[in-house]
């Protein structure tokens, strides 16, 4: 069967009523769910798969894609609002939709956030679908050294999301890169930093980094001003409304973000979130005004969204063209492949194409119907912001809480937590940057487990990095906006 | 000696990094290892100290906006120590008398100490929303929080 | 200041409440018939979603459709250290008869390792369910045709072969392959052994980086039947059944006298009541034996394999005795 042919076989599922409903039941619970503190995608998946029992494996797995890409969609509103990112694929979405949020104009944060992912998502799933059955190469072309190419230009980022002092954002990533050391070092068994506590084996969960250094330290802050009126028009929802200007700026970070994140997404492994960071420092990177990224830019909002969205349909195409999993959360859903007795590979687009092309086609109607779904709620959800400030911060807290309870089930990693909201509090009072913190924290623990994985292979030679062209091309890019922004500080201080 | 507030921050990190170190040297190595496990962390913990020499010598880069933040009266210092104390507990009793329960005491005392004087409003909020999140957790999504002292 | 009063009426509510609750935990009749008086707790170690995860679910969802167990079944997360974390949580529950977890070979592998305070031996084993095999693949195109190629060139070129596997050294996927290449009379201080944590061995192999690939053989079958990787050799004692599964040669049939089972049953607190492990003994008997458990069986690619209390255990018994010799030949552990 042609691919046209399997196309238009897709479109048949996915526009049947029952395709049609079975999308709009994923993509709905998938947002809920991703809206709820702590609860990504991952769970979300987990907790439909019983519901599928014994159905009838098309409109079952077409409504799993839907949880998983609604799921994504959602996360990003706790980053807006609240500064709570419930999972790492939204963590960039906060560095400027919060700041957005606070100055009145969360209607319209929430809105942006909304239409690029739309863009993303929509954008994505024409190049899955025109380009699925040749990406599959492309999956599989990174190896150990690729990888570790891949997370050191990622990391050479860090010096450009600080605000202010180089020298205290790079501290920032050390300790980030020290912290996502602490467990056990899945290359030779051994334990780091753990003293003998069994709750630190597995090292510590991003999510009890990210809500400490970004929510906690926030409610702090928050609890320092309540009295401070002037900052009343945080109340504010703000129009939903898009100037001109404004669908302008987010038109080309949109665009770029949908084909890079797509792309990132397709590498197993490297997924949404190094999607969202990657495409927020690019933005940033080449932006007339970079000044204004962390203080509410539409552009540095529009990056991050229209990339992790465009990523996780960019994961589809290892899962379903090679049946591999590139995260823990597709891991999750090939077993619900599994349990409806459909195994994605290499040969499932052959044997049966009305599932792949049918999900495939149902993401299209899945991200238009995520819009109308998501926009029209806007002004609901951003009714949090209208509760009043002591009210909000024993929420936000409690919101932390079950975030972390809820994947962790044990009141150590809450205190873990509790003790990053003071770290992140200290770190805001002496001016040193969050975001290279978490970054490195992301990036760290993946580079150096590629990067001594490559040594291994290679028996210590280390011309294994600039061998292949992928790793040797990655390198010299990273060394090179490594360098640039140095030489350029440097000039100016001479001027 | 310590001037500037670079430099008793710089204080403060050297110390960490030290101790990172120290332990950092400590790691058993592990026989078969090209990289071993001891060589990243003891990396990271040299550079730390490298760049925390650097922030020894480098003038406060601060904005004024920055430096406004460390200005914080004391009573907001009491009020924020007070609200970790609340969380502390918050955590402490959690599995023991049950997320319902503990979670509505938090909310109903950490809103009213922050100054929220509806307190019918506050009763309500603490009671249905504790619940709320408790039914859609173990009965919809099947994740269990945890159940404490009351029946259900 | 009245404000800190608050405080204080805050600590003094929640103590008192604390105060008020007692615990209640009952033990069961003395007598043989033991029956369930609580809702029954099963704990997966880790996280929504896994191996472990999973078939606590479909265990307790079996058991309550069916009405095996009338009393209500909860399955409670407790992720952490690679099951330490849930280990020591119910370790905590000494004598319960209502605190039941499952678990598979890193019950014996994580506390060699030295990664947790409790092993297998500090529980009770109550039944064995189900088991899996390890496979071995190479890409379709390698040089190597069985495993008796792939292990000469092993031996006598160590360097160039890499073996990928998703867990770290000490742990399944390492053991498995120690194992059969031992009993090959590989020297197993010489095997390169690769984690790949983010659970991409498989492209790992597939591009080239490494040669072999050390993983369950559920997750060979697709590539298989596509053609991309060949799968040299599995852990079984004999052929699996169903389709390609049945076509994978045991390492046995090849001269090589090893075998590696990835057992999955379910244990209870240390010193459970004898009355209350018969009970769950026959209760699981049950279970394994229900049309609807094999149905999940099929779908998740799970062979059958039931023991009851007694047997299981002196089964582990061998087993840690197996793994522990391998560990101390490779110089890691405890």
């Amino acid at each position: 069967m042609g691919s046209l042919e399997g196309i238009l076989t897709g479109f048949q599922v996915a526009f049947s009523v029952e395709g049609v409903l079975f999308v709009l039941i994923g993509v709905f619970v998938g947002t809920f769910i991703g809206m709820l503190p702590g609860l990504g995608p991952i769970s979300a998946i987990a907790v439909m798969i019983p519901v599928t029992f014994g159905m009838d494996p098309t409109p079952a797995l077409v409504m799993m894609a839907g949880v998983y890409y609604g799921a994504v969609f959602g996360g990003s509103t706790s980053s807006i609002l609240l500064n709570a990112p419930g999972i790492s694929g939204t963590v960039a979405t906060s560095f400027d939709g919060y700041p957005m949020a606070q100055q009145g104009k969360a209607g319209k944060a929430l809105a942006i956030a909304a239409i690029s992912s739309f863009i993303g998502g929509t954008i994505s799933v024409l190049l899955l679908m025109m380009l699925a059955p040749m990406l599959s190469s492309v999956a599989i072309s990174f190896g150990p050294p690729a990888y570790f190419a891949l997370m050191f230009l990622g990391l050479t980022a860090i010096t450009s999301l600080s605000e202010g002092s180089t020298s205290k954002a790079l501290i920032s990533a050390v300790v980030g890169f020290m912290v996502v050391t602490i467990g056990i070092d899945a290359q030779t068994g051994t334990q780091r930093f753990t003293f003998g506590n069994a709750n630190l084996l597995e090292g510590i969960d991003f999510l009890v980094i990210a809500l400490g250094l970004f929510a906690l330290a926030e409610v702090c802050t928050l609890i320092i001003k309540r009295k401070d009126l002037s900052l009343d028009n945080t109340h504010k929802l703000g129009s939903l409304k898009i100037t001109k200007q404004e669908a302008k700026e987010m038109s080309g970070p949109v665009t770029r973000q949908s084909f890079m994140g797509f792309v990132l997404g397709v590498l197993p492994g490297a997924g949404a979130t190094i999607a969202s960071f990657i495409g927020y420092i690019t933005e940033k990177r080449i932006a007339k005004k970079p000044d204004e990224f962390g203080k509410g830019s539409v552009r540095g909002l529009a990056a991050p969204e229209a990339a992790n969205n465009a990523a996780t349909s960019g994961a589809f195409v290892p899962l379903l063209s090679l049946g591999i999993p590139g995260s823990g959360t597709t891991a999750v859903l090939l077993g619900a492949f599994l349990v409806l007795g459909v195994q994605p590979g290499p040969l499932l687009m052959t044997d049966r194409p009305e599932i792949f092309w049918g999900i495939i086609a149902s993401m299209y109607i899945g991200n238009v119907f995520l819009l109308i779904l998501n926009l029209p709620l806007i002004p609901y959800i951003s009714k949090i912001l209208k509760i009043p400030r002591p009210l909000l911060i024993s929420l936000v807290i409690m919101f932390s809480i079950i975030g972390v309870y809820a994947i962790s089930f044990s009141t150590f990693d809450l205190y873990m937590l509790l003790l990053f909201g003071v770290v992140g509090f200290l770190m805001r009072l002496f001016s040193f940057p969050a975001p290279p913190f978490i970054l490195a924290f992301i990036l760290g623990g993946m580079m150096e487990q590629s990067f001594r994985q490559s040594l291994t292979i290679s028996n210590g030679n280390y011309m294994i990095f600039v061998k292949e062209p992928i790793s040797l091309t990655l390198l010299l890019i990273g060394l090179l906006s490594f360098a640039f922004p140095i030489i350029g500080h440097l000039r100016k201080r001479k001027g | 000696m310590l001037k500037t507030l670079n430099q008793k921050v710089s204080l403060v990190l050297l110390a960490i990094a030290a101790g990172y170190l120290l332990l950092s040297y400590q790691l058993p190595s592990y026989p078969y290892a090209i990289v071993d496990a001891d060589v990243l962390p003891k990396g990271l913990g040299y550079l730390l100290v490298i760049l925390v020499i650097a922030l020894f010598f480098t003038k406060d880069s601060e904005t004024e906006e920055q430096k406004a933040r460390r200005n914080i009266p004391k009573k907001d210092i009491l009020a924020l120590l007070a609200v970790f104390a609340f969380v502390f507990f918050y955590i402490f009793l959690l599995e023991i008398l049950g997320f319902v329960l503990t979670t509505a005491l938090f909310i109903f005392f950490c809103s009213w100490f922050l100054g929220y004087k509806k307190h019918l409003t506050n009763i309500i909020v603490a009671v249905l929303f504790p619940l709320f999140m408790y039914f859609t957790f173990t009965e919809f999504l099947q994740i269990s929080l945890p159940q404490g002292i009351l029946p259900f | 200041m009245k404000k800190y009063l608050l405080m204080l009426l805050f600590v003094f509510l929640t103590v008192l409440a604390v105060a008020c609750s007692n615990d209640e935990t009952s033990n069961g009749d003395a007598n043989g018939d033991w029956e369930p008086e609580q809702p029954i707790e099963i704990v997966a170690p880790a996280g929504a979603g896994g191996g472990w995860d999973t078939t606590a679910r479909m265990a307790a969802k079996v058991f309550s459709e069916e009405g095996i167990i009338e009393e209500d079944i909860g399955v409670v997360n407790k992720p952490g250290g690679g099951g330490a974390v849930g280990w020591a949580y119910i370790a905590g529950h000494e004598g319960s008869a209502h605190n039941l977890f499952v678990a598979s070979p890193p019950l014996i592998l994580v506390p060699l390792n030295g990664q947790s305070e409790y092993g297998y031996d500090d529980f009770t084993p109550l039944a064995n369910m189900i088991a899996d095999y390890g496979a071995f693949a190479v890409r379709e195109d390698a040089p190597w045709n069985d495993l008796n190629e792939l292990f000469e060139d092993m031996k006598e070129d160590p360097e160039s072969i890499s073996v990928v596997g998703t867990s770290s050294p000490g742990s399944m996927d390492h053991i498995q392959f120690v194992q059969i290449a031992k009993a090959a009379g590989v020297d197993v201080t010489k095997i390169k052994y690769v984690t790949d944590p983010e659970g991409v061995g498989l492209t790992q192999l597939l591009n080239g980086s490494v040669e072999v690939f050390s993983t369950g053989v559920s997750e060979t079958i697709e590539q298989v039947k596509a053609g991309t990787i060949k799968v040299l050799g599995v852990t079984a004692e004999e052929r699996l059944e169903g389709e390609v599964l049945e076509e994978f040669p045991t390492a046995i049939e090849q001269g090589i006298d090893a075998t590696f089972v990835n057992w999955r049953g379910f244990f209870g607190p240390p010193n459970m009541d004898e009355a209350a492990v018969k009970y769950y003994e026959a209760k699981f008997k049950e279970l394994s034996d229900s049309e609807e458990f094999a149905d999940i069986r099929s779908q998740y690619g799970w062979n059958e394999m039931y023991m009851d209390s007694e047997e299981y255990k002196s089964f582990l018994d061998e087993q840690n005795e197996e793994v522990q010799s391998l560990l101390d030949e490779l110089g890691l552990g405890e």
